[in-house]
């Protein structure tokens, strides 16, 4: 099964890369903004039912309220930013929902790599906040670019270790997962004080940070996809 | 030559000038923050009931005469020589943590709060019907209970020195009062806060201390200290019996002054008061001698509860004498609450109520008022004594003083010229201050013989004592407490400088050099511009460390800071070498090797990170979470045959790299067999040691660097070294794509998060002791103080050390010539950044450091944080200065050999033409 995939993705890749590489749907600024109202209200859902439903929050019960909150919120972005898959005509919808899927336990594996070499506790007792911390944050930063990019490397490399984006598309992968990121190591600061208070454990802080970065860059991304719009509406003109 | 680069002996000039600034700015900095205290030795006996001076008398040992005697031949003897009676036999010290003096007498002449009033009643009807007197006693900051105590009991304000001196004992060493009636013979009783218990270590015969940890609890703390109030008061094998209840510091801390828990606190504190008064003084038990109850405070609290500052609300504290048998008894109710006095005059007071020597350090004066029932010769006496005393130690002071052998010859030499005015340096004003009390007093002494004493002669004696002990003791005490500003401006202002010119050759240097090498590879010069992300992060790094040093949990918990920093470079360094990856295996030569170049960087730095995530786990360090479980904590419950095993892995693993390292950058000759040779030797000894003395804690040497490690660090300085390693072969492999001060820096960073990876922290208690007497036969203080330096800094050091083996490392082919090159712009290139960069970053923490602690001398952490860290922050200032002359000798050495063999080479070429 699994070499089957990799055989059609490696055919989807081929395929893609002899494509023009911008051939994805463009955006327009009110789809970018329902895009992030819709990813902004699906973190925000997930906190409301554990809230309310099950009277948890991200303190007293980080665990699984990081379990229920990348549950609502990863279907959501997988669902919206297949949409917007580069080759809408060689890559069928489902595909990319599937590169989604996929990318979600990869991309977590790396924050979770990520966040044990910047301290993160590896004692059994913390996997499995770490592990829902990292599928969290896989949902917010890799799959998306999972879903529109499949494994084109010049855009991964673009994106993520150059960060040049240059389309509006790539602006509101880029910049959120940036947010993220960033938001999350701030976030990590608070956590050597002796305050004593119980959101300063792992992973609390860290998924506040994350959380507050992601809708920050979300209404910058906004902002740059406007300007960009602007910018390309002159263009042409 | 250009004429834009400057030459290398200007910038050898600039360094070292830079560095002399460096350190008189240090030296100034901490001789005037640091005060030192002026402490005189040992312990009064019965030399300070003599008049200072006299050497006959001070040059005998004291030791020689009261070796021999035993408490209660001593307690005689000082009677005697005193001339005074005690007035009491028992004394209750009762300290109630952070009472400021005006819950209990007033403020400015108004009588506190009706509330407040309320509450004890039974201490306001002692202090209306003249039985009890109390005082306003002026703490002096930091207004923390240890000191505080410290200050009661030995009358001396401290220094932070000589705590942090007195590595890991907490027990006061100095003459102080308990001491002293030990001496004599007391028993003594302690209830209370176990500070007693740590700062008097094994001094009570019986004592119930409790913790002050728990700050919520304000009512079981001082249960636990009344419950035995009952038992002790009803026996008679006590005479000191020291009580201190914390509940009132605790209400303070949970709800401030105000706080709706106060009046039952202090309504429990005056039940005590009126128990203890009631059982012990009231009732004249003649069997169970004359008891007194002194009744402290050892600090105030501010309006929310808080303490350790110098306001009024903090240095407020009481001081309650309750059981003087005044002779005049004390009709008017203010007189007896608006006294104020210095906290450290309660120390002089009792010892003289008691008949012990005053302690040697104090700067108290006499509390008028305490000695109302004696008769003028007596009171006059007690001046006398606390005035010898504080002579003595302003004697220490200003060794000028000592100089005129007035006093054993006898005052009577010039009677008449007693009174004057006194002016001139303090020398003089106290000298002359205290020939006038002195003279003074013996005349009243000698009119009284004859029958002629009068009242006024009395009086202007009595002044004159007060002058002079006022005098000294205000001189004294503002000698440890204040500090001296334009010593600590011009020390700040010197290490500003030297972080400047420090600041100012780096980047002369890197202009030089990236213009140079632009001009080199005159291709891709845009990319050489643009400010990097990493290279932005790495100064970053330091405002973070400098903003982070103005916390004191960030202080205590700096190894996160380091590891957290460290680690977020490496991933930006990971990216960097995803950015040259190309994803596609592509056929190209060029693409295959840029490749292959990124994937061996990758590798490097995946290991970088993962030796660094092992290296934090090592150790869990800090002051908050050190009871977490870690690595060292499991092998050491492990057990020891587990730990020499891995003593043996590493020590195996260090030799293997060491000689990996060796046949890699150098190419195979003679001598590097000849060097693995011998590397080998070592290593095998170094493995040898630890097979044979299987029991034996530490493993004593490897071949890179001299360490003498707690076994359990074996294996991080392996780590270590191979982090080390790892980062040359990345460096290597990177060329000119990183910039050399950033690897530098880098390097710099390694070395001190792995410094906190070896168990160090911020506290002066993770200093390996027992390290330092390794291999010493006998005690030295300057060996076992290397040593102990060896140990500690080890990381800083090692890394320091491997800069020797960097330069060689780096690619330095645009000057590989060395005959088209000055040979001393080649020396300047070479050692510019590898010298200059640990300097900079260095001076920029210590100044950044030095301006912290100023900021922060009234904070309540100053003594047990911020200067502890200091202390750190000096010592790897000096440790980067051993690094770096180290390996600016071996650079200047290398480039003398250069130097001598083109010579050669020139005139042989010459010979040959």
């Amino acid at each position: 099964m699994e070499e089957e995939k990799k055989k059609k993705k490696e055919i989807c890749n081929i395929a893609k890369a002899s494509t023009a590489e911008n051939s994805s749907r463009s955006v327009s600024a009110l789809q970018a903004l329902s895009i992030h109202l819709i990813c902004g209200l699906g973190l925000a859902i997930g906190l409301w039912v554990a809230h309310n439903l099950y009277s948890m929050n991200v303190v007293s019960d980080p665990s699984r309220t990081l379990r229920l909150i990348w549950i609502v919120e990863s279907p959501i972005v997988t669902l919206l930013y297949s949409w917007f898959r580069l080759n809408p005509e060689q890559c069928s919808y489902l595909k990319a929902v599937g590169r989604g899927i996929l990318a979600l336990p990869v991309g977590a594996l790396v924050t979770a790599l990520g966040a044990i070499v910047l301290g993160a506790p590896v004692s059994i007792e913390y996997l499995p906040k770490t592990i829902n911390w990292s599928l969290l944050m896989s949902s917010c930063m890799f799959v998306p670019a999972a879903s529109v990019f499949g494994s084109s490397w010049s855009h991964w490399q673009r994106i993520f270790a150059y960060t040049k984006p240059n389309e509006s598309l790539e602006y509101m992968i880029c910049i959120p997962a940036h947010g993220a990121v960033i938001g999350a190591w701030l976030g990590a600061w608070p956590m050597p004080l002796d305050w004593e208070r119980p959101w300063q454990e792992w992973p609390v802080c860290v998924t506040y940070g994350a959380m507050i970065g992601y809708l920050l860059a979300m209404v910058v991304s906004l902002g740059f996809v406007l300007v960009h719009g602007g910018r390309q509406h002159r263009k042409r003109d | 030559m250009t004429s834009t680069t400057t030459s290398f002996t200007k910038f050898t000039f600039f360094t070292v000038a830079a560095l002399v600034f460096q350190i008189t700015g240090l030296s100034l900095f901490v001789f005037g923050f640091f005060p030192v205290k002026p402490a005189l030795s040992g312990v009064s006996g019965w030399e300070s009931f003599f008049a200072p001076g006299c050497h006959s008398v001070e040059n005998q040992s004291q030791t020689q005469m009261e070796m021999g005697l035993s408490p209660y031949e001593l307690k005689s003897l000082y009677q005697d020589l005193s001339l005074i009676p005690p007035l009491f036999d028992r004394l209750i010290l009762m300290v109630i943590d952070g009472l400021p003096a005006e819950f209990v007498l007033g403020k400015d002449g108004q009588p506190p709060r009706k509330d407040l009033m309320d509450a004890m009643p039974y201490t306001h009807s002692l202090l209306s019907s003249g039985m009890a007197i109390g005082y306003h006693a002026k703490a002096a900051p930091p207004t923390v209970t240890m000191p505080r105590l410290k200050a009661m009991v030995s009358g001396a304000i401290g220094g932070f020195l000589d705590v942090a001196f007195n590595f890991n004992t907490q027990a006061l060493l100095d003459d102080n009062l308990l001491g002293q009636f030990l001496r004599i013979g007391w028993k003594m009783v302690m209830l209370g806060d176990e500070t007693w218990l740590k700062l008097f270590p094994g001094l009570f015969v019986r004592h119930d201390g409790v913790s002050s940890f728990f700050v919520k609890d304000t009512v079981q703390v001082d249960k636990n200290v009344s419950r035995h109030l009952e038992n002790e008061l009803s026996r008679d094998d006590w005479n000191l019996l020291v009580l201190h209840y914390l509940g009132l510091d605790h209400v303070g801390h949970i709800g401030g002054r105000s706080s709706s828990l106060m009046g039952p606190k202090l309504l429990e504190m005056d039940e005590v008061v009126k128990m203890i008064h009631l059982s012990t003084i009231q009732t004249h038990d003649n069997d169970r001698g004359r008891t007194l109850l002194v009744v402290v405070s050892d600090h105030g609290m501010t309006e929310s509860g808080n303490h350790g500052g110098s306001s009024y609300e903090e240095t407020d504290s009481l001081a309650l004498f309750i059981g003087l048998k005044n002779q005049v008894s004390i009709s008017h109710y203010a007189s007896a609450t608006h006294n104020s006095i210095l906290q450290v005059d309660i120390a002089p007071t009792l010892a003289l109520l008691y008949g012990v020597p005053i302690p040697k350090n104090n700067v108290g004066v006499l509390i008028s008022g305490t000695f109302d029932c004696l008769t003028d010769h007596q009171q006059l006496r007690a001046l006398e004594l606390n005035s010898w005393q504080l002579y003595r130690l302003v004697e220490a002071q200003l060794p000028g003083l000592s100089c005129g052998d007035f006093s054993c010859s006898g005052f009577i030499d010039d009677l008449g010229s007693g009174s004057g005015e006194c002016s001139g340096s303090m020398e003089k004003i106290l000298r002359c201050l205290f020939m006038n009390a002195a003279n003074l007093h013996n005349s009243w002494k000698y009119k009284k013989e004859t029958g002629f004493e009068s009242r006024e002669d009395y009086r202007s004696t009595v002044t004159a004592y007060h002058e002079f002990l006022k005098t000294a003791s205000e001189w004294l005490s503002r000698r440890v407490t204040d500090k001296p500003v334009p010593l600590l401006a011009f020390g700040v202002v010197a290490m500003a400088l030297s972080c400047l010119i420090f600041l100012g050759l780096i980047t002369c240097m890197s202009r030089e050099v990236y213009t140079g090498e632009k001009q080199h590879l005159s291709g891709s010069s845009n990319s050489k511009i643009r400010w990097c992300l990493d290279e932005a992060f790495i100064l970053g790094v330091v405002l973070i460390l400098v903003m982070s040093m103005g916390s004191s949990s960030m202080v205590e918990e700096e190894q996160y800071i380091w590891n957290f920093v460290i680690s977020t470079l490496y991933l930006l360094l990971l990216r960097k070498a995803v950015q040259s990856h190309s994803g596609r295996s592509g056929s190209a030569l060029f693409l295959k090797a840029q490749n292959k170049r990124s994937d061996f960087q990758l590798c490097a730095i995946f290991l970088l990170l993962i030796s660094g995530r092992i290296l934090r786990g090592w150790h869990q360090g800090g002051v908050n979470w050190t009871h977490l479980p870690d690595i060292s904590k499991w092998l050491e419950q492990a057990g020891s045959n587990l730990i020499r095993s891995i003593q043996l892995t590493s020590g195996l693993l260090m030799m293997g790299l060491g000689l990996f390292a060796l046949f890699l950058f150098v190419t195979n000759t003679k001598l590097v067999r000849v060097v693995a040779l011998f590397f080998l030797i070592s290593g095998f000894l170094v493995l040898w040691h630890i097979m044979e003395y299987q029991d034996n804690e530490f493993v004593s040497s490897d071949y890179h660097a001299t360490l003498l490690a707690q076994p359990i660090n074996s294996m991080p300085i392996f780590l270590l070294l191979m982090q080390i390693f790892t980062s040359m072969l990345y460096y290597s492999s990177s060329g000119p794509q990183n910039k050399e001060w950033l690897e530098v820096a880098l390097l710099y960073y390694v070395g001190m998060a792995g410094h906190f990876a070896l168990g160090n922290s911020n506290t002066l208690a993770t200093i390996d002791v027992a390290g330092a007497f390794i291999g010493l036969s006998s005690h030295s203080t300057l060996l076992s103080g290397i040593l102990m330096f060896i140990i500690t800094y080890t990381s800083p050091m090692l890394v320091l050390l491997s800069m020797v083996m960097y330069i060689s490392v780096k690619d330095t082919s645009y000057l590989a010539i060395p005959q088209s090159v000055d040979l001393e712009q080649f020396l300047k290139m070479m050692l510019g950044f590898p010298c200059l960069v640990p300097l900079g970053l260095n001076s920029i923490l210590l100044t950044a450091y030095t301006v912290v602690l100023l900021l922060m001398r009234n904070h309540l952490f100053v003594w047990s944080v911020f200067s502890p860290k200091y202390l750190y922050v000096c010592t790897t200032t000096v440790c980067i200065y051993i690094g770096v002359f180290v390996v600016a000798a071996t650079e200047i050495y290398i480039y003398m050999v250069i130097a001598f063999r083109s010579k050669i080479q020139v005139s042989i070429s010459n010979g040959i033409l």
